[in-house]
């Protein structure tokens, strides 16, 4: 049985993801919440007894927490004599009205977003290339119409929450374009999904007040998580891989004009260095 | 510029330091939380070109304090800025908190930040000015029924400073206090503010901002910074209505706040 990790597994868009995926893959999820991800848990087994998934808890806007959690992640596989990884799919996100920061000082839209997940790849890399594998990011159409702030990534200046935001995803689509440039020789494929607008908690966790009034507002309008989760499946399973890069509801979809080499290299340069890693001296 | 930052591994603690390395300081930061300031070093080395020690310190304890001026001699650094970022609060009415926890808030708030700024003061560089920064509270402009411990240790450090501005005076040394509103800086925050609605959010202040503003101002050699509009007319209206009338106000606002708060 093929292995698969999802962040932000225990609600919303990721928590369907696992619970369709956990009908044939061994699904393996990231959340924050112990109670929430023993209630998805629970929920998945009611409706498959059959269903191969487990749960680790982990606050990825640290990074500590990161090389921790993939770090057991690697062991539990180990363990359980699974010794590759065929689907890593980053998909916890979050939005914060206000700047705060993770340990490392970090703007915590962009560590969560787009850091974590760019540090738990690279933790994961060796064995998602094994299996010939595929990296999934939950992006956003919110990523057109900006550029990346290179010179205050972190957007100390002059914050704002839809441009931090956006920001994030429009990383989210270099560092697919960056892993795709560097990896694709090795056998594996890296995408992002556009979920369209979807009804999920992302804007009433810790946002802040008008954050939070604007997305129950709008959530209203935005479709059932079940729907983007297909795109992953279609992602995961559709062979020989997409050529693809950004896709929404199963379709190749156009992306930003910003999603070039020279802004994948140079994102992959600066958070390398924020991470204190080096995908060049990666061992596979 | 070497800048001692104390509480610097807590929400507004690394944005404050953030703010100095952004403009090129040299850093000694300190916090009891020895794995977040470690994290944050890092951090910093990964953002930034500058300089950086770090070492843990439980400032209420003297022996500890101790220890970490030894540690400072014996590298014999020497200072031209600190920060009192430490701090705490517990959330509820005096009784309902435990008796070791209020005294907690005072232990740190005020003995705590006596030592530290006694100490550091008197390893200034020489023939250098000076630059001091408490992190009072808006908190600190009345007395707070439900918040009374906190309020008034606030209100120590507000008067403290504006008193210890003056007697160093020529001694070249500026002293700042900040009268913050609500700040973004733990998820307990972030959901007080949301519980007190509309007023929470309208006196809560950007973090990054108040940092840059607070090492501006305090190098402008100000004294006092109270961040935002409505907090500066509410700091305003504190003094013009009889104390006992603000806290009596306090009171019917917080009372309501707290029940959904601490729900």
């Amino acid at each position: 049985m093929k292995a698969v990790v999802i962040t932000g597994a225990s609600s919303g868009i990721g928590f369907e993801i696992a619970r369709l995926l956990s009908k044939n893959y061994f699904v393996i999820g990231i959340g924050r919440n112990e109670n929430n991800c023993a209630h998805a848990k629970e929920l998945i087994y009611s409706e498959n007894p059959g269903a191969k998934i487990e749960y680790f808890i982990a606050d990825l806007v640290q990074q500590k927490e990161v090389n921790r959690v993939a770090y057991e992640i690697q062991t539990y596989l180990e363990n359980n004599d699974i010794l590759e990884l065929y689907g890593l799919i980053n998909n916890a996100g979050c939005v914060r009205s206000w700047y705060t920061t993770s340990e490392e000082g970090y703007e915590q839209q962009f560590a969560l977003n787009h850091l974590a997940g760019f540090l738990l790849t690279y933790r994961l890399l060796p064995l998602i290339i094994k299996a010939k594998g595929r990296i999934i990011m939950t992006g956003s159409q919110s990523h057109k119409g900006i550029k990346i702030c290179w010179d205050d990534i972190m957007l100390r200046k002059r914050y704002n929450p839809l441009t931090a935001y956006k920001q994030s995803k429009l990383c989210n689509i270099l560092f697919a374009k960056g892993l795709n440039d560097r990896f694709t020789s090795a056998g594996i494929r890296a995408y992002v999904v556009d979920p369209g607008l979807v009804r999920t908690d992302i804007g009433n966790k810790q946002a802040g007040f008008l954050v939070n009034l604007i997305w129950s507002i709008r959530k209203k309008y935005g479709v059932s998580p079940e729907i983007p989760a297909k795109t992953y499946e279609f992602l995961l399973e559709t062979n020989p891989a997409p050529k693809g890069l950004y896709y929404c509801s199963c379709n190749e979809k156009t992306y930003s004009r910003q999603v070039t080499s020279e802004n994948a290299d140079r994102l992959f340069l600066l958070s390398e260095k924020l991470s204190g890693i080096s995908y060049d001296r990666l061992e596979c | 510029m070497n800048v001692m930052i104390t509480g610097a591994s807590g929400g507004l603690g690394r944005v404050m330091v953030a703010e100095c390395a952004e403009r090129g300081y040299n850093l000694f930061i300190t916090d009891i939380n020895q794995a977040g300031l470690l994290s944050l070093k890092q951090g910093l080395e990964r953002q930034f070109k500058v300089c950086v020690a770090a070492k843990a310190c439980d400032l209420t304890k003297a022996e500890s304090v101790d220890e970490l001026m030894s540690f400072i001699d014996m590298h014999g650094i020497r200072f031209d800025m600190l920060i009192n970022v430490a701090g705490i609060d517990y959330e509820g009415g005096f009784l309902s908190i435990d008796r070791e926890k209020i005294i907690k808030i005072i232990a740190l708030n005020n003995e705590a930040t006596l030592r530290i700024t006694h100490d550091i003061l008197l390893r200034r560089r020489p023939g250098k000015r000076f630059t001091l920064i408490f992190v009072s509270s808006l908190a600190s402009l009345y007395p707070m029924p439900l918040k009374a411990t906190y309020a008034a240790s606030k209100r120590f450090l507000l008067d403290f400073a504006l008193a210890l501005r003056h007697e160093l005076k020529n001694k070249d040394v500026s002293v700042l206090t900040l009268c913050p509103g609500g700040l973004v800086t733990t998820k307990e925050a972030i959901r007080g503010i949301s519980a007190q609605g509309f007023w929470g959010n309208a006196t809560t202040n950007s973090l990054e901002i108040v940092a840059r503003k607070t090492i501006g101002y305090a190098l402008q050699g100000k004294s006092l910074y109270i961040p935002g509009l409505l907090n500066k007319i509410l700091s305003l209206l504190g003094r013009l209505i009889p104390r006992s009338w603000a806290a009596a106000l306090i009171y019917l606002r917080w009372s309501k706040a707290q029940v959904k708060w601490l729900r």
